[in-house]
Order: structure tokens, then C-alpha cells, then sequence
């Protein structure tokens, strides 16, 4: 929720990153492995911020960049896996190894950390749900708790809302403003922004107010709940952004296979974060015409209407 | 692939693909249970409509998908809208089947996509897995739910490590009713050996069908609890020429029954895009 609303909310990565993020804070993030706010997470790490509790549904590719640069103390959530490509390697490496260091897990269903996420939005203090009943999350994650429904008297599931500190999430396009209009699935990003304190929105296009009049139907998240509005594109890579470009699955594939040995991760944090001086720097090193390649692909496919 | 000219992934993904009934609304993960559920469009269920988790429903596949969330699951949907509206559709009942991997299975049907948690514990098990997901809404809501995984040493076992996912919880009769859960529970779980099935009033998973010049007792020494057989054991048709044919249409250049592997034999995104755009089409 924005303190104050204003014409124009537009910043730099960076400057959007430094002013909301801070050490020990909770985040969660839009999208839902496709749509992520990749180049975000690479400033959060490039400016070292630590101690984090991340609060999220799927969100595997950045999860993993976060823990193994050390930055995250507590994860709440529902799936942290590489679809068919496999299992999280840094992930696995803080959970089982404790390496670089071990990050408290609280597990959650799909559904059942949507519906926290839907608490939050609507500001009611719980969710009820039939999903996580008489499992092993239920046994582990003692948040979750059951009850008789007080009118039917069946059991149910009740979960907490979630109000994470910030927000970040990337869409297609978004106006000075801070209206976003997302094409394609919208995950959990309507209540996430809502049920967050300050909302950081990254995008592939920045247009007119009078664009986002012209189509108001395609505005998921209005401009009250945003902080601040970054222009970032390829913001994404390697993950697909609906309509701009498709998955880089062979870079993410490389990044798997680099990620499964310490030392050959760190190789690669230093070379496409670290060593990147902002995001620009870094789609110089992934190479403007392999994404070029990737947008043209997408639109051989979806081609949103201008 | 087999001396049969068919991999044991492939008559995988055509038995599940057995399980889809046409004009059904059906919940896939990625991977081999979404080639079976095109497989099945393409085969005996042309009006199956697929639902994702991240919010499409309905999408007329153009392009093979590593995750629910790429673009292309996306690709000429019905409906693009939220991943908590899918879920709420999916507690309010109008999905119909489910289809489920996991690292571990049960004789009562539970799932474990958690943690492995060997001479360990939760929070520094041996292996971590990635998690829920929406496996266990899935296995909590829908009617009908059908498992694939593949039939290994330490994957069926007496009880799951991790309950992620309830099949039939302790075996009782109205175990699931009891907890508060919907639906009737799991009725196959599908692997690379064998199909099985469950026992109607134990709840107990029992050998159903046999796949060809699989043996009984090499099933059994797979499976981590004494294994009941079908009085009237089954063994599965040989693939037809048709079904092999969909089966591939439906993951045309193997990227992902093949893996890494098949993915590494790529020159690069050049060729992976070549590929990609060759077989478009309606999957």
C-alpha cells in the first residue's frame, strides 16, 4: 500500500530495491515460475541484503539464487523444484548441508498458501480450507490449524493471512502510475499486492496512462497498492514473460547443472549477478540476441494485441 | 528403447492416458502426466480439458511446457485467470481427475514429494523434494486421482516418510470422510512395471495389470510391504502403432521423456527454437 499516490512512481532497480528491501524483511513475489521478477532478486543480491523470510507459493529459480548467496533465513511455502528439469540444488545444499547456511522451512500447499495470500488481501485474520487436512503439513507446520466448522460442524483447515513486507512482481506493462496489466495466467499477484506493505511492480513497457484507460480490464493490481514502478526488461530471463519472450530452458538447464557443485555456483553468481553492474549489464553478458531470439519465438506464438 | 521399440516412459504416459475420459476436466503436473493428457486428446478424450495451476484452464497446446508456469501453458486458453481461483474451482468440485508424481507412494495410496528423511528428520532430512505444490490439493479434493511414478527400490514402502499428499490415510473405512477431505481418493497409480489398483473395502494397493515381460515376483521385490495380486491379474496390450504415434506427437523432439540428455544433445537455442517452431501446431 502506497503511502502516497502520485503521477509518477517511476525509480531505478536499484533505487526501488534499497528503499523497500531491507535486512531481515519478509518478501514474496509475482508470477508463478514464468513471469518471475528474476532481475530484481539479482539486485537484492548484488546489494547484499540479508536475514530475508520469503513467503511464496512456486517460485523455484530465484528461491534458489537466494539461498545459495546466503540470503534468506526463513522460507514459507508451497514447491521449490525445476519442473521436469529436477530438484533445487541450492535448496537442497542449505537443507541437508546446512550450506552456506541452513534455512528454516515452514510448508504449505499451493492452495493453502493462496488462501493465506487471500487473507491478507481482504484483511480478515484467517482463510478456511479443505486442502492440508489430515497430513503431514498439518503435523509439522502448527499454524495451520483445525477446527470444527461452527456451523456444519465438519473439519476445516484455517490459515493465517499473510502480510509480507514487500512485494514484487512483473508484468507486461505498467503506467507511471503504478496501474499493472498482466496478459497470460496471473498466479497469486492481485492479492500478493494487496496483502503486501509496499508493492514493487517491474515491467517489460512502460505506457500511457490513456493506454491502461483504454484497456482497464487487463489492470490487476491498481495503482493504491504500488510503491514504485521499474522498467525492466527481459526482467524475467531465463524464466518467460507471456507475450515477450519464451523460457530459456537450455540456460536454465546450464544454470542446474552449475548449480549442483558450491563452487561452480558462486562461479556463476559472480559472473551474471555480481559481477553485473545493474540488469542491463547482465542481459550484455546472457547476450541481446539470444534474447532477441527468445522474443521472437514468444511472438511466433502469443502476440499481445497492441 | 526397448527390444519392443517402445521406452517404458512411453507406455507410461499411454496408460494414464487410459485413465482421461473425453469432455473430463483434468488437473496435470508437468512432465509425463501432461504427455498423457495430450496423449489422450489425441487418442479416445479429444475434448479433455487440461487445468493448470497457475492459472490456465483449457489451453490448446502448441508447444511442449517444462513448467506450469511457461508461456506455453498459456498457448490458446480458454481461460487465463488466477492460480486461487483454480484451486477454489478445484474445492468447489468441478475438476474432475488428477494426475500426481512423487518420490514415495504408501499401500494406502499417501504420497511423499517432501523429504526423504533416511536416519534424519524434517528440517535436515537426507534428500529435500520440492514440496507440495498443489499435489496435496489435488489429492485432499479432486474425485479421482491417478499417481505415476516409476516402480524402484525404496519408493513403495510400508509408510511414506513425509505425508505430503492423502490417499487413504490409515486404510479405515471413512479415514479421508473423517479428516475433512473431498473426493474418493487415488484409483491407479501407474509405473514403469506394472499398474495397481485399490482394494474398494481396504483401501489396500494390490498388482492389477502387469506390462509385457514384466514378472510378477520382480514387482513384488519392489515393493515394500506384501503385496496383494488381482485374482484375475492383468497383463497390458502392447502399445499400438496409434497410441506410440500420439504419445510422440505429444512430445515430439523428446525434451522431456528424454531429460538433460536429450536436452544437451541440442547445439543450442538455435536449434531448440528450430525444433520448437518445426513441430508447432496443435499438440
Amino acid at each position: 500500500m502506497t503511502e502516497t499516490n502520485c503521477a509518477n512512481k517511476q525509480m531505478t532497480l536499484q533505487e526501488a530495491i534499497k528503499k523497500y528491501v531491507k535486512d531481515g524483511c519478509s518478501l514474496t513475489f509475482g508470477g508463478f515460475i514464468g513471469r518471475d521478477c528474476v532481475a530484481a532478486v539479482h539486485e537484492i543480491i548484488r546489494q547484499g541484503i540479508k536475514d530475508l523470510t520469503v513467503i511464496d507459493d512456486s517460485k523455484t529459480d530465484m528461491m534458489d539464487l537466494l539461498v545459495g548467496a546466503g540470503a534468506v533465513n526463513r522460507w514459507e511455502g508451497a514447491y521449490l523444484g525445476y519442473g521436469a528439469i529436477g530438484l533445487a540444488p541450492n535448496i537442497r545444499r542449505s537443507v541437508e548441508k546446512g550450506i552456506p547456511r541452513k534455512i528454516e522451512l515452514e510448508d504449505w500447499s499451493n492452495a493453502g498458501i493462496s488462501m493465506r495470500f487471500l487473507a491478507g488481501s481482504l484483511n480478515v485474520p484467517f482463510m478456511a480450507t479443505r486442502s492440508m487436512l489430515g497430513s503431514d503439513i498439518m503435523k509439522y507446520n502448527r499454524r495451520i490449524k483445525l477446527m470444527n466448522d461452527p456451523y456444519e460442524g465438519e473439519p476445516i483447515a484455517l490459515v493465517p493471512a499473510a502480510h509480507p513486507d514487500v512485494a514484487i512482481i512483473h508484468v507486461q506493462r505498467a503506467d507511471a502510475m503504478g496501474n499493472a496489466q498482466v496478459f497470460g495466467f496471473t498466479g497469486n499477484d492481485e492479492n500478493k499486492a494487496r496483502a503486501a506493505r509496499h508493492t514493487i511492480i517491474t515491467c517489460e513497457e512502460i505506457v500511457p496512462t490513456e493506454e491502461i484507460r483504454h484497456r482497464g480490464n487487463l489492470t490487476l493490481i491498481p495503482f493504491y497498492c504500488v510503491d514504485a514502478v521499474v522498467q525492466v526488461p527481459f526482467g524475467c530471463h531465463p524464466q518467460s514473460c507471456y507475450g515477450y519472450y519464451a523460457y530459456d530452458v537450455l540456460f536454465c538447464g546450464d544454470y542446474h547443472e552449475a548449480a549442483k557443485d558450491r563452487d561452480k555456483f558462486l562461479k556463476w553468481l559472480d559472473r551474471y549477478v555480481l559481477s553485473a553492474r545493474d540488469h542491463m549489464d547482465y542481459c550484455e553478458k546472457v547476450g541481446w540476441e539470444r534474447l532477441h531470439k527468445l522474443m521472437g519465438m514468444e511472438r511466433h506464438f502469443n502476440r499481445i494485441p497492441g | 528403447m526397448s527390444e519392443n521399440g517402445y521406452t517404458a516412459s512411453e507406455l507410461m504416459a499411454i496408460m494414464t492416458a487410459k485413465e482421461f475420459k473425453d469432455w473430463e476436466v483434468a488437473f496435470v503436473g508437468i512432465g509425463i502426466p501432461l504427455v498423457a493428457g495430450i496423449t489422450a486428446k489425441k487418442f479416445h478424450a479429444p475434448n479433455l480439458n487440461i487445468v493448470y495451476e497457475s492459472g490456465c484452464i483449457g489451453p490448446q497446446k502448441y508447444r511442449v511446457d517444462f513448467n506450469v508456469g511457461d508461456s506455453s501453458a498459456a498457448d490458446g486458453a480458454l481461460c487465463l485467470t488466477s492460480e486461487w481461483r483454480v484451486f477454489s474451482d478445484m474445492q468447489a468440485g468441478y475438476y474432475d481427475v488428477g494426475v500426481l508424481g512423487a518420490a514415495q507412494v504408501d499401500k494406502y495410496g499417501n504420497l511423499n514429494t517432501t523429504a526423504i528423511f533416511g536416519d534424519r528428520d524434517y528440517q535436515s532430512p537426507k534428500v529435500r523434494l520440492p514440496g507440495s505444490g498443489g499435489g496435496n490439493d489435488i489429492g485432499s479434493n479432486i474425485g479421482r486421482v491417478v499417481v505415476m511414478l516409476r516402480l524402484e527400490p525404496l519408493r513403495f514402502v510400508e509408510k511414506v516418510d513425509y505425508l505430503t499428499t492423502p490417499g487413504y490415510l490409515d486404510g479405515s473405512p471413512d479415514a479421508r470422510k473423517k479428516a475433512g477431505l473431498q473426493g474418493n481418493g487415488p484409483v491407479a497409480v501407474v509405473t514403469n512395471k506394472a499398474l495397481f489398483r485399490f482394494d474398494p473395502e481396504t483401501h489396500e494397493m494390490y498388482l492389477d495389470t502387469i506390462f509385457p515381460g514384466v514378472d510378477v515376483e520382480e514387482v513384488k521385490s519392489l515393493v515394500g510391504w506384501d503385496l496383494k495380486v488381482a485374482a484375475d491379474l492383468k497383463t497390458a496390450p502392447e502399445p499400438t502403432p496409434e497410441e506410440l504415434a500420439a504419445v510422440r506427437s505429444a512430445d515430439p523432439a523428446n525434451l522431456i521423456m528424454g531429460g538433460a540428455a536429450a536436452r544437451n544433445s541440442l547445439a543450442g537455442l538455435d536449434e531448440y527454437i528450430a525444433i520448437t517452431k518445426k513441430y508447432s501446431g496443435i499438440l
